[in-house]
C-alpha cells in the first residue's frame, strides 16, 4: 500500500517538474547518445574476448582475472599513483601561489597570465617532443646546462634511458603543463571573495597568512575541491607524453594504465581486456573522487 | 610604508620572473629550433640562438598542402563546441545546483562518472554509432562529440559556481514572477561570467588539440582538423623537428588570442558587488 | 492520344537511363597509405601514378588518403570494426598475416593474372603475403638494411675499408669510439628489427621452419652468441645511446662524423641528401657471421579489404601498381621495385646505390609471418633490452622469450 503511495508520489514529482525535465532534454539527449551509450557498450565488451570481425565469445569475468593476475598492469597502477602523487599537490601549489599574486593589479598582469598558460595551451604531443629534445642524452639544452655550464654533472646523462628518471622527467612535464590550467580557475574562484572580508580583516590585524588561510581557503573550497578532483582524475589518464618519450619503457618501467590498455586494444586486438581495465579505473578513480567530495566539501556560509 | 610596498612589489616580479622563466624556456627553444635548418636542429652544443635563422619552416608549414583549410576546420569545429558547451553546461549546472527534483543525483553523478572514464576505451563503440547516424567524415559529427563529452567537466565546475551564488537576487526575481528560463538568462549567467569565461577558454582548447576522435571519425582530407595535420608532418622514419614546431607555432596562436580576449574577465566587481546590495 | 504520347516519352526515356546506365559504371576506390605528404614518394603518387592509371582506367577514381604513421594500425583496426573500409591499402608487410587471419582482407589469387604476377616477384616479399593456403596481397616495395660506414671516420681512425666479418666489425667499432664525443656503432632500439640480421648472421632463427616452437631457436646457441656479441660491444661503451632510448637520429650523427657505423636502407638517402648535402655515404654488406651476411626484408604490400565493394577495380589498381611501368616510377623515388625484371635491368645495375641492396636481398629473410607477430616483436624487444641493461644474462632473457612465443603460438592454433 506505501510503495503505490510512493510511486503515484514520485510520478507526481516527475510531472510537477516536467519544465525542468525539459529544459536539459536537449544537453542531456546529447550526452546520454554520445557518450553515455557508447561507455555502456565498451562496458560489456569486457565481459567478452571481443573480436573485431566476427562473433565474440562470451568469457565473463576472466578479463578481470587476468587483470589482478597481469604483472605489467601492477608496474602501471604503480606508476600511475606515483605520478598522481607527484603532480597533483605541485600543480595546486605552484598554480595557487601564481594566481595570488597575479590577482594583484600589478603591471602587466595580461603578459604574465598568457605566458603561464602557454604550456597549457600547446598539444601534449608536441611539448613532449620539447622535453625530449631538451633531455636528449648527446644534444639536449639540460645536459648541456648541467655538465659544461654549471658543472653540476660530469657527464650527459641518458634522462629517458632509465625507469626512474624517465618517471621524473614525465611528471615534471604533467606538472609544468598543468600548472596554467588550475592558475586559471583559481583565479576565477578568487574573483569570487570580497574585497571587503579582506578589509575588514586587515583592520582586525590580521597577517597575510592568517588572511589565506582564514578567508581564501575557506571560500575557495568548491574551487579546490573541483580543481583537486579534476587533476587527480587527469593525472590518472595521462597518457601521450607517457606514449611519446618512452612509450612504457625500458622494459615497461614507466608504463601507465593507459599505454598499457592502449597497447593490449589496439595493438594486441585484446578490446574485452583494455575494456575491462578501463571499468577497474573507473571505480577506482571513482570512490576515491566520491571520498573527496564528500570530505572535504561543506556549505559555505558568509 | 611606501618602502615596505616597493620591496614587496619588487619581490613579487621577481618570483614572477622566475617562474615565468620556467614556464616558457621550453618554449623559447621550440622558437629558436623552428628557425633552425635541419642541419642545425641536433648540433652539439645546442645553441639557444639559432646561427643562421630562417623562417623557411613557417613558409613550408602554412604553405603546405590544405594546412590553411585544416585551419579553418579546427576553428569551425572549435567556435562551434564552444557555443554549444558554454550553453548546455551552464543549463544543466544551473538546474543540477538550484532545483530538487527526482533524478538530481543520478543525472548529476552519471555525468561525474563518465569524467573518469578515459575516452579511448569507448572509441570503437563511438566509432559504429557515428557511422550509423551517417555522421562519418563530417564537422557536424565531431562537434556534437566534443560538445556531449565536455559537458561533464564543465557542468561540474558550473555547478560549484552557482550553488555558492546567494539565492537571493533568484528569490527577489521569483516573486517578481520571473520563470526558470529568464532567471537563467538575466541572472544566473551574467553572475557566472569569470566562471563561463573559464569554460570559454578550456572548451576551445580541448575541441582545438583533441586529436584521436578527429582521426578516427574523419578520413576525408579535406575535412580534417589541425592536430591530424601537424600528425603528418611527422613521417615514418624521420620528423624536421624545425616544420613541427612552426606549424605547432602557428596553430598555438589562435589559442593565445582566444586566452587574452577572455581572461579580462577574471576582474573582480560586477559579480560581487552585486550581492551585496 | 496524349495518353499514349506521355506513356511513351516516359518509356523511351526510362529505357534510355537504363542504356546509359549499363555502360561502364563509374568506380570509386579508396587507397590508404602513409607517405609523407611533403615526400617525393607521395608527390609522384599523386601527380603521376593516379593520373596514370585514372587516364588508362577512366571509370575508375582512386581517391588517396594519407594516414599518420604512428596511428595507422589503430586507424585500420577501428576502420574494421566499425565496418568502413579503404578498397586498398598500403601496409607494412608485418601486418598482413595479422589481418588476415582475421579475415579483414580478400583473397587475390583467384585473381587471373595472379599466378603470372607472383612469379614475376621476388619470392621473400610475395611469401609475406600468404596466409595459410591463400595469398592476401602482392608486394609492392621492398627493402633491407645494409651496414652505413663512414669513410671519414674511419679514415681517421687509421681502419681499412668496411668490415666484413664480426671480428673485424668489432675492431672498426673500438677503434671509431671516442668516450663521449663518438660512436662506433648506432642502433635504433632494441627491437626485432634492429637485431634479427645479427641473429641471422650468426645462425640462429626465432622459430622453426614450421612456426611450431621458438625453443631451441631463438635462445638456442647461435642466437644467444649474436645478442651477447652486441651486449659486449655495448657494455664496452662502443654503441650510443639511441640503443637504450636517447641520442641523437642516425642520419645526424652519421652526417655529423658522430656516428661511425648504423644499420640503414634506401629511405637514408632522401634523409641525408635533403638536410645534409655534403655527407657522403657509404655502404656495404651485413658483416658475415657463421650464418653469412643475412639482414631483414623490409617493405610494403598492397592488400584489398573483405570489406570493399569494389574488388575489381581495386584489384586493377593492384595490378597497376606492380607493373612494370609503375614499379620504375617508384623505384625512381627510392623505393625498391619487387619485379625480377627490373632487377636485372640495366637501370637499376647502374642506379647510384640500389645494387647493393638486391646483393643483400638475395639472401635477406623476412621476419615471422604470423598473426602474432606484433607480440613476438615486442616480446623479444623486451628480452633484449634486459639483455642489454644488464638486468638478465642474455640466455635467461632469451629463454623468458622463448616461452612467450611458444604462448603465442599456442593461441593461435
Amino acid at each position: 500500500m506505501k510503495k503505490m503511495r510512493n510511486k503515484k508520489k514520485l510520478f507526481l514529482e516527475i510531472y510537477r517538474n516536467k519544465h525542468i525535465y525539459l529544459f536539459i532534454l536537449v544537453p542531456m539527449a546529447l550526452f546520454l547518445t554520445f557518450v553515455l551509450y557508447p561507455i555502456c557498450r565498451s562496458f560489456f565488451m569486457s565481459f567478452y574476448d571481443w573480436k573485431i570481425i566476427g562473433s565474440s565469445t562470451f568469457v565473463g569475468f576472466k578479463n578481470y582475472i587476468n587483470a589482478f593476475n597481469d604483472p605489467i598492469l601492477n608496474i602501471s597502477w604503480r606508476n600511475t599513483i606515483i605520478y598522481c602523487l607527484a603532480t597533483v599537490p605541485g600543480q595546486m601549489i605552484f598554480a595557487m601561489t601564481a594566481a595570488i599574486l597575479l590577482n594583484q593589479k600589478i603591471k602587466g598582469r595580461i603578459f604574465f597570465r598568457t605566458l603561464y598558460f602557454l604550456p597549457v595551451v600547446t598539444s601534449w604531443v608536441v611539448v613532449s617532443f620539447i622535453f625530449m629534445y631538451l633531455f636528449n642524452s648527446q644534444a639536449g639544452l639540460i645536459n648541456y646546462i648541467l655538465k659544461d655550464i654549471l658543472h653540476i654533472t660530469k657527464q650527459y646523462y641518458a634522462w629517458l634511458s632509465n625507469g626512474k628518471s624517465a618517471l621524473f622527467i614525465i611528471a615534471l612535464l604533467g606538472i609544468w603543463k598543468g600548472i596554467g590550467w588550475s592558475m586559471v580557475i583559481f583565479l576565477a574562484g578568487l574573483q569570487g571573495i570580497p574585497e571587503e572580508l579582506y578589509e575588514a580583516a586587515r583592520i582586525d590585524g590580521a597577517s597575510q597568512a592568517r588572511l589565506f588561510w582564514k578567508i581564501t581557503i575557506p571560500l575557495m573550497r568548491s574551487t579546490l575541491v573541483y580543481v583537486l578532483v579534476m587533476l587527480i582524475i587527469g593525472s590518472f589518464q595521462v597518457f601521450i607524453s607517457v606514449y611519446i618519450m618512452t612509450d612504457g619503457g625500458p622494459m615497461h618501467q614507466t608504463e601507465v594504465v593507459l599505454t598499457w590498455l592502449y597497447t593490449n586494444a589496439f595493438s594486441y586486438l585484446r578490446f574485452g581486456y583494455g575494456s575491462a581495465i578501463a571499468v577497474l579505473m573507473t571505480v577506482f578513480i571513482f570512490i576515491i573522487s566520491i571520498m573527496q567530495i564528500k570530505l572535504l566539501s561543506k556549505p559555505v556560509e558568509y | 610604508m611606501l618602502g615596505f610596498r616597493f620591496f614587496k612589489n619588487a619581490i613579487l616580479y621577481v618570483i614572477l620572473f622566475f617562474g615565468v622563466t620556467i614556464a616558457v624556456i621550453p618554449f623559447l627553444y621550440m622558437f629558436s629550433t623552428s628557425l633552425k635548418d635541419q642541419i642545425y636542429v641536433f648540433e652539439i652544443p645546442p645553441k639557444f640562438i639559432p646561427e643562421a635563422p630562417t623562417i623557411q619552416n613557417y613558409v613550408a608549414a602554412w604553405g603546405a598542402s590544405n594546412f590553411k583549410l585544416y585551419f579553418s576546420n579546427s576553428l569551425i569545429v572549435a567556435v562551434s563546441t564552444v557555443i554549444l558547451v558554454v550553453l548546455f553546461s551552464s543549463m544543466l549546472a544551473y538546474v543540477f545546483a538550484r532545483y530538487r527534483f527526482p533524478g538530481n543525483s543520478i543525472l548529476f553523478y552519471s555525468l561525474l562518472i563518465t569524467l573518469m572514464i578515459p575516452s579511448i576505451v569507448y572509441l570503437i563503440p563511438e566509432f559504429i554509432l557515428i557511422k550509423k547516424l551517417h555522421l562519418l567524415d563530417s564537422l557536424i559529427g565531431l562537434i556534437l562529440i566534443y560538445t556531449s563529452s565536455q559537458l561533464p567537466m564543465f557542468t561540474f565546475l558550473l555547478k560549484g559556481f552557482f550553488a555558492e551564488i546567494p539565492r537571493e537576487l533568484e528569490d527577489a526575481a521569483k516573486i517578481d514572477g520571473c520563470n526558470m528560463v529568464r532567471i537563467y538568462w538575466q541572472i544566473m549567467l551574467p553572475l557566472a561570467r569569470p566562471a563561463l569565461a573559464t569554460v570559454c577558454i578550456f572548451s576551445f582548447l580541448f575541441s582545438w588539440d583533441e586529436f584521436v576522435v578527429a582521426l578516427t571519425m574523419i578520413n576525408d582530407v579535406n575535412k580534417r582538423t589541425l592536430p591530424v595535420a601537424l600528425m603528418m608532418f611527422q613521417g615514418q622514419y624521420f620528423t624536421k623537428w624545425g616544420l613541427v614546431f612552426a606549424a605547432s607555432i602557428i596553430a598555438i596562436l589562435p589559442m593565445i588570442a582566444i586566452f587574452i580576449i577572455f581572461q579580462r574577465h577574471f576582474v573582480k566587481g560586477i559579480a560581487t558587488s552585486g550581492l551585496k546590495g | 492520344m496524349k495518353k499514349i504520347i506521355f506513356w511513351l516519352i516516359i518509356t523511351i526515356f526510362t529505357l534510355s537511363l537504363t542504356l546509359i546506365g549499363t555502360a561502364e559504371e563509374e568506380v570509386t576506390i579508396t587507397f590508404w597509405h602513409t607517405y609523407n605528404v611533403e615526400s617525393n614518394e607521395y608527390i609522384t603518387l599523386k601527380d603521376v601514378i593516379i593520373p596514370k592509371f585514372e587516364e588508362e582506367n577512366p571509370n575508375i577514381t582512386v581517391v588517396e588518403q594519407q594516414i599518420p604513421y604512428g596511428d595507422f594500425h589503430t586507424k585500420l583496426v577501428t576502420s574494421i570494426a566499425g565496418e568502413i573500409v579503404p578498397d586498398v591499402v598500403r601496409m607494412d608487410i608485418i601486418w598482413v598475416p595479422e589481418f588476415a587471419e582475421m579475415g579483414a582482407l580478400a583473397s587475390v589469387d583467384s585473381y587471373g593474372s595472379f599466378s603470372t604476377i607472383a612469379e614475376q616477384v621476388f619470392p621473400g616479399p610475395l611469401n609475406t603475403c600468404k596466409w595459410g593456403d591463400s595469398y592476401f596481397g602482392l608486394p609492392l616495395t621492398t627493402n633491407t638494411r645494409i651496414l652505413f660506414w663512414n669513410k671519414a671516420m674511419f679514415e681517421e681512425a687509421g681502419i681499412e675499408g668496411p668490415p666484413t666479418t664480426w671480428d673485424e666489425f668489432a675492431g672498426a667499432a673500438e677503434k671509431l669510439t671516442k668516450p663521449g664525443e663518438k660512436w662506433g656503432l648506432a642502433i635504433g632500439d632494441c627491437s626485432p628489427w634492429n637485431f634479427l640480421p645479427w641473429i641471422w648472421s650468426g645462425g640462429g632463427d626465432v622459430t622453426d621452419e614450421g612456426i611450431t616452437t621458438a625453443t631451441g631457436y631463438i635462445n638456442g646457441e647461435d642466437s644467444v652468441n649474436a645478442i651477447q656479441f652486441i651486449v659486449d660491444l655495448f657494455n664496452k661503451g662502443y654503441i650510443a645511446d639511441t640503443i637504450i632510448g636517447g641520442g641523437i637520429g642516425m642520419q645526424d650523427g652519421y652526417a655529423n662524423d658522430v656516428y661511425g657505423m648504423f644499420p640503414g636502407g634506401p629511405w637514408f638517402y632522401g634523409m641525408i641528401g635533403g638536410q645534409f648535402p655534403n655527407a657522403e655515404i657509404n655502404t656495404s654488406l651485413w658483416p658475415a657471421g657463421k650464418g653469412g651476411s643475412v639482414s631483414v626484408i623490409g617493405g610494403e604490400d598492397l592488400v584489398i579489404f573483405e570489406g570493399s565493394e569494389n574488388k575489381e577495380a581495386a584489384y586493377k589498381f593492384v595490378e597497376f601498381m606492380v607493373s612494370e611501368e609503375t614499379q620504375l616510377i617508384l623505384a625512381e623515388t627510392g623505393q625498391i621495385p619487387v619485379l625480377n625484371t627490373i632487377a636485372e635491368s640495366d637501370y637499376i645495375k647502374n642506379h647510384a646505390f640500389y645494387p647493393i641492396y638486391l646483393e643483400q636481398l638475395k639472401t635477406a629473410k623476412a621476419r615471422t609471418v604470423h598473426p602474432g607477430w606484433q607480440r613476438m616483436d615486442a616480446a623479444i624487444k623486451l628480452g633484449i633490452e634486459e639483455a642489454i641493461h644488464g638486468v638478465k644474462t642474455v640466455q635467461e632473457a632469451l629463454d623468458g622469450v622463448a616461452n612467450e612465443i611458444n604462448a603465442i603460438i599456442e593461441e593461435y592454433k
